[in-house]
């Protein structure tokens, strides 16, 4: 009922704006910002009954939609997409404070963003791959608004570039979707079966595993976005609106790593395990291209939208070292980017309004004008480069350590991007921030107000909280990733490298028997004694 | 006649007598439009009720053991040569029709005040119309079903042409008179064919096509094929699938747009059900005959839909492009045979609903344009109008198969049916021009949210029962999105004696 409740929340929002009287549209902005701290609430009190250590998924909820056709409304959460949702409601709320500046047809937009928010709580809350899909795909139209009518000069081509992306991966997501869908159909003796926990029972032949894997990859892998498939990011991010942008790198983007995560990782083992390396190979082609296009980027927003691609690659080389540290540190990837790169949008689009440029060679010297937004934009470079101490430290090493165990070569190649990540930013920061004023239009400028401040310093707490002490987040991570690698562990004949196992936490058949069932519990057993 | 062989029929009955009053008040009566919306209205409605009433006395007759839902012309119920039929299958059908009916003259409503007198005679042949298209659902005889066809495709041709005063509509009601009768002679002659080696021309019944099949395998089945090829490509054209289609778009520019919505829905669903009707019905035996024909059909179909519906640039002509491709996803749904039913008639109904409401919107945005309805009228929409913005936004959006609209429930059926029945190439090329499809829906989009409207544009304003047919589809779209579970039991249930 809870999780529920967490997704119509931000639609039962999108109504109350929606159907504010048309003579008073000076309430449209406080009211959304209002409805939007409803489900942060919501997830927050999600985040603090969740109960540590245990490896399966909580406050699941299971109700039929269709006997026949094997469709439920099944939602739960574990200690993976527990902090997306988090990260979800935090940046939402602070992307609606942030969007004061737009004025026109204020109350479409956010309905937009409400919505939105509703689609991407779902994506992480759904265990049926019919309402997967289906929020996932949802997403796409409230985004596409948001870019089109809300985004900058060349936003419509934007818009229906992303659109057309997303859409053509999401197209082998449904075919696989459907496929799967008839096999477990044909276990459960109905027509189609969506049930994931019940998939998991399946026993899947490398052949249809190595498809399916790559039909649900192909989707994810626009979303991450992984090289090749990044293009449509950087038009993207650019052109959307400031909250756009922050919502798209910040949550959107996770969609794609929670979906490897969540899905591919544990309905296809071994095809996870064949192509791990390969998509270990891609995940470091995106952190070295990422950073090495970021570097020459001419426009500010545009060089944080490569940075993602960097990152994610991060996440990407993380999640297919196949270790429990890659694994853990490439959810923890995934939140740190959030806060950070969703803080430099936001801190970006704070400038754009003063300047409507965001050409960094425009700049120059205004930490002198503007000297509160210099520092925290200097913090929020750090926490993005991985300065030990905040957020970005503990994912990017946790990733580095992990992948170092199984994938060396690519562990110490991708050490490389946190190096040029701090090349891109600090020497744009220092074209934009340091030196003398050059440019007589930037003397005038003005520092940021109180509510651009009060935006921007939750996410400096929280990065610095999780950056000292990351082990409430990993606590919840690690029992959750444990579940994913049992899983592969049991189903192929991949064995982890045994160091450094955060197996005190809980037991592995305890685990096993906690995801798929009792069934497959006295299997794994069984395995056991025999062994 | 029996009590449940008069309720067969029943429907047609209401809907004739009440095109006959509307003309009767026509004559009467001064200053009668009302009157006319009134009884045809309650036509409509009582004739939806009548349906679910069939549905119900379908019910018990099967659970009293009597499957005797045939009946002909005389002594009733027959066993042999029935020609009428009351099943579950023709009892949804109707329900849908005359839903789109009663939505059809809502959005036609405007176009009904204009034309003054003739309006009662507008009136008149939607209610005509709409009797022949149930009477292709429910007929038993191919015969039969050539008379609602073309009871039917006859009233379209003047409603195709009834604003007769602007050349458009004039060259729309010729083509359409011409390309439509040619598809009926072949639908006769596919009809003589199957007369000639089955040596019947009903369905069912001790001396029917599908009992015909149970006692006989045909040696030499050539007569037969091009039967089932003629009788497949006859429909095809009315219900506008590559490559038959190309009356589809000059019609639908031409026409008044009033009409188009009620012919261009009304026709789809009652060509699939005929179809169903003949195929699932009378020729189940045949399905490796049949199924690669109509598996081609809809690739062709899917194709050729979004490809040319991508290049248009005037919004009636895309949906007609559009509707091409939706007609492939519908034919898909009967590659599994009888299991494709269900997902065929949900598709069918989604889109015949959907297709009815935007083009109630095209009546509403377009209204000065001459016929056409060119993409710069859809300029920033959502400034002159954010309601019919929306609403068109919803209905694109359940076109391009967007979850949480009924459209996705419809594609997600129709192409699981094909992917269970092993045309998994079927199913990745409709996946893959859905995503073209997509462009086309958010093309429409982009002109209404993102484009500035022109100054010079009109105020948009709809009346009533437009504004009424709109609302009405837009929450059964959304409705159906969210909960489709009901009617995808129901069609199950609805298929085909």
């Amino acid at each position: 009922m809870e999780l529920t409740l967490l997704i119509i929340l931000p639609l039962l929002g999108a109504l109350v704006v929606g159907f504010l009287p048309k003579r008073r549209p000076e309430l449209i902005f406080p009211v959304s910002v209002g409805v939007s701290i409803l489900p942060l609430v919501a997830s927050l009190w999600i985040m603090w009954n969740f109960t540590v250590g245990e490896a399966g998924f909580q406050f699941t909820e299971d109700y039929t939609l269709s006997e026949s056709l094997g469709i439920g409304w099944r939602l739960g959460v574990d200690g993976i997409s527990l902090w997306m949702i988090v990260l979800t409601g935090i940046l939402m709320t602070l992307a609606i404070a942030g969007s004061k500046s737009i004025t026109d047809r204020t109350k479409q937009y956010m309905v937009s963003m409400l919505v939105l928010e509703a689609g991407l709580l779902g994506v992480f809350l759904s265990l049926d791959l019919l309402l997967f899909f289906a929020f996932f795909e949802i997403v796409l139209v409230p985004m596409y608004l948001l870019i089109g009518i809300w985004g900058g000069e060349n936003r419509k081509y934007a818009s229906i570039k992303f659109v057309l992306f997303t859409a053509f991966g999401s197209i082998f997501l449904l075919a696989g979707i459907i496929v799967i869908a008839i096999t477990a159909g044909d276990a459960a003796g109905t027509i189609t079966s969506f049930d994931f926990r019940q998939m998991l029972t399946l026993d899947l032949s490398p052949t249809t595993q190595l498809w399916l894997f790559l039909a649900f990859g192909i989707a994810f892998a626009v979303k991450v976005p992984m090289f090749p498939f990044h293009t449509w990011l950087p038009d993207a991010h650019t052109e959307a609106p400031t909250a756009g942008s922050v919502i798209l790198a910040g949550v959107l983007l996770k969609m794609g790593a929670y979906g490897f995560l969540r899905f591919n990782l544990t309905l296809f083992p071994q095809a996870s395990v064949d192509l791990a390396q390969i998509l270990g190979i891609i995940g470091v082609i995106g952190i070295i291209y990422g950073a090495a296009v970021a570097i020459v980027q001419p426009d500010a927003k545009r060089l944080v939208a490569y940075s993602s691609v960097s990152h994610m690659g991060f996440v990407v080389l993380g999640i297919f070292a196949l270790t429990s540290q890659g694994l853990s540190g490439g959810v923890f990837v995934m939140i740190s980017h959030g806060l950070t790169t969703g803080a430099l949008f936001l801190l970006i689009g704070m400038i754009y309004e003063r300047r409507h440029t965001r050409m960094i060679s425009e700049y120059g010297g205004i930490a002198k004008v503007m000297p509160i937004y210099a520092g925290i934009f200097l913090f929020m470079a750090f926490a993005s480069i991985g300065l030990p101490g905040l957020s970005g430290f503990i994912g990017e090493f946790t990733v580095l350590i992990g992948s170092y165990m199984t994938l060396p070569v690519l562990a110490i190649l991708a050490g490389s991007g946190v190096i040029l990540a701090a090349v891109y930013l600090l020497w744009m920061y220092e074209r934009m921030f340091t030196g003398p004023v050059l440019n007589p239009k930037n003397e005038g400028l003005s520092d940021l107000s109180f509510r651009e401040i009060a935006i921007l310093v939750p996410l400096i707490v929280i990065i610095i909280g999780i950056g000292i002490y990351p082990k409430p987040v990993l606590d919840r991570i690690e029992p959750s990733v444990e579940v994913i690698l049992d899983r592969i562990q049991a189903t192929t004949d991949y064995q982890p490298p045994e160091y450094g196992r955060a197996d005190e936490i809980v037991q592995p058949q305890d685990v096993r028997s906690e995801i798929v069932g009792e069934h497959a519990g006295e299997e794994a057993q069984g395995e056991e004694e025999s062994g | 006649m029996n009590n449940a062989s008069f309720l067969a029929v029943a429907p047609e009955v209401i809907l004739l007598a009440g095109a006959l009053l509307v003309i009767i008040s026509a004559v009467m009566l001064e200053h009668s439009r009302k009157e006319w919306g009134f009884i045809a209205g309650l036509s409509f409605v009582v004739a939806m009720v009548l349906s679910v009433l069939q549905w119900r006395a379908v019910d018990t007759l099967i659970a009293e053991g009597n499957d005797l839902l045939f009946f002909s012309a005389r002594n009733l119920p027959v066993l042999r040569l029935p020609m009428v039929v009351m099943d579950h299958y023709s009892a949804f059908a109707g329900f849908v029709l005359f839903a789109v009916g009663l939505l059809g003259l809502g959005a036609a409503w405007r176009l009904v005040e204009r034309l003054g007198s003739r309006g009662a005679e507008f009136v008149t042949l939607v209610l005509l119309s709409v009797a022949g298209l149930h009477m292709m659902t429910m007929s038993a005889n191919i015969i039969v079903m050539f008379l609602g066809l073309e009871t039917a495709s006859i009233s379209f041709y003047v409603l195709a042409g009834f604003t007769r005063e602007r050349p458009e509509s004039d060259e729309a009601a010729v083509k359409y008179f011409l390309l439509g009768s040619l598809a009926s002679a072949i639908f006769v002659y596919g009809a003589a064919l199957l007369f000639a080696s089955t040596g019947s021309t009903s369905f069912y019944g001790a001396g029917g096509m599908k009992n015909f099949f149970v006692t006989t395998i045909l040696g030499e089945p050539g007569v037969l094929l091009l039967g089932i090829g003629f009788v497949i490509v006859g429909l095809a054209f009315k219900v506008s699938a590559a490559p038959f289609h190309q009356w589809a778009p000059d019609v639908y520019q031409g026409a008044p747009t009033g009409a188009v919505g009620l012919m261009a829905a009304g026709v789809k669903v009652a060509g699939f059900v005929a179809l169903g009707r003949i195929l699932i019905g009378a020729l189940p035996s045949q399905i490796d005959d049949w199924a690669p024909i109509l598996a081609i059909i809809a690739g062709l179909s899917m194709i050729i839909g979004v490809v040319l519906a991508a290049v248009q640039t005037d919004v009636k002509r895309l949906l007609a492009y559009s509707g091409v491709s939706h007609a492939g996803y519908i034919m898909m749904a009967f590659v599994a045979g009888v299991d494709g039913i269900g997902p065929m008639l949900f598709y069918v109904t989604v889109y015949a609903v959907t297709l009815v409401g935007a083009f109630a919107i095209v009546g509403v945005v377009s209204r000065h344009s001459s016929g056409g309805s060119p993409i710069e009228d859809w300029s920033g929409l959502s400034r002159r109008s954010p309601e019919m913005a929306w609403s068109m936004l919803i209905l694109l959006l359940a076109m391009g198969g967007i979850p949480f609209t009924a459209g996705f429930v419809a594609k997600l059926s129709s192409f699981t049916a094909a992917a269970s029945a092993d045309y998994l190439w079927l199913t990745i090329l409709a996946l893959l021009t859905t995503v073209v499809g997509l462009y086309v829906y958010f093309r429409i989009a982009a002109t209404m949210f993102l484009n500035a409207p022109d100054d010079d544009a009109p105020a948009i304003e709809a009346p009533t029962p437009a504004r009424m047919t709109i609302a009405a589809v837009v929450v059964t779209v959304v409705v159906l999105g969210v909960d489709p579970w009901p009617l995808l039991d129901l069609v199950r249930e609805a298929l085909p004696l």
